[in-house]
């Protein structure tokens, strides 16, 4: 929150500075800016709706347990699952995902994992709102057959199975 | 049941207050984007070769740091001004795949080998998804 309030300031300290430099521009920019805002805002009722969903039904650690208990062919596409559920920084998975590893899951699911950990389900309604649900619903296809292919790359490579 | 409600509605709208003033940083960045960069300037990075303009937008993502939402947003705009589909989908892919930030951390928890290996088949296959999916979208009629 502190970097995205640095951020705001830092933003309208350029606005007010160019508007003093008399630039007319800078009222384009604002009345592009209220535009993109007013698109965002029905955007938002279903990003809330979609974060208020995965944290009702959606439960770490036992996506990690899944994880953990699964093997064989069946193991990626549960990590492909997993990744695709998992939600939350990144910096809070990675020490889970290197304790899991310590307990013995393979390297090969760990990246199927992170891979498919590009599907962020929260934002599906804003990335349909810009760019369509054709390209949506492909984009995620494509993320998840890919990793699986990767998992299946360092397991037939790097780990010799 | 009722308090689980509760907590979910909770934590969801501070996550979402949490990120407003990034939000609104953004929105006003593209607005200012919009009306000072030109499509010509844009046409000096992304030049329409399919290649260049993948690996213009699998750097430019990689580089970049934030919620998958910037990128939506600034993605969504790109294509507005002209960029091509290409570039941008490379660009809102890479953005949650690679984080050059994110290495020095993936170094010291998973170890050098492991994060090169996941980054190195990351960038390739980010590559592949980006061209693959807008050709899927060209052989069905979508774009």
């Amino acid at each position: 929150m502190k970097s995205g309030i640095i951020m705001l300031i830092l933003v309208i300290l350029i606005y007010i500075g160019l508007y003093l430099s008399g630039s007319d521009t800078v009222f384009l920019a604002l009345n592009y800016s209220f535009k993109s805002l007013k698109k965002l805002s029905f955007v938002f009722i279903m990003v809330f709706v979609m974060m208020f969903l995965i944290d009702m039904f959606v439960n770490d650690k036992k996506i990690a347990k899944y994880f953990d208990s699964a093997k064989g062919i069946k193991a990626y596409l549960i990590a492909m699952i997993a990744g695709v559920l998992s939600h939350g920084s990144s910096y809070v998975w990675y020490p889970i995902l290197q304790s899991l590893r310590e307990k013995g899951v393979k390297d090969s699911l760990i990246i199927t994992f992170l891979y498919a950990r590009s599907i962020k389900i929260p934002w599906i309604p804003m990335m349909i709102a810009y760019f369509g649900t054709g390209f949506t619903v492909g984009l995620i296809i494509y993320i998840m057959v890919a990793s699986l292919i990767q998992g299946l790359i360092v397991r037939k490579f790097f780990e010799g199975e | 049941m009722k308090e689980k409600i509760k907590n979910s509605l909770k934590n969801s709208f501070v996550n979402l207050c949490r990120i407003i003033p990034m939000i609104l940083a953004v929105v006003g960045l593209v607005g200012l984007f919009k009306a000072y960069i030109t499509p010509q300037i844009l046409q000096k990075f992304f030049n329409g070769n399919v290649i260049h303009d993948v690996l213009m937008g699998v750097i430019a993502g990689g580089v970049s740091v934030g919620q998958p939402f910037l990128s939506y947003i600034i993605g969504g705009e790109l294509l507005k001004e002209g960029v091509s589909l290409y570039a941008v989908t490379a660009f809102i892919l890479s953005f949650v795949t690679l984080g050059v930030v994110q290495l020095p951390l993936q170094i010291e928890i998973f170890g050098k080998r492991f994060t090169i290996l996941f980054n190195v088949l990351s960038f390739i296959f980010t590559i592949i998804v980006s061209i693959v999916t807008v050709w899927t979208l060209k052989i069905l009629g979508l774009v």
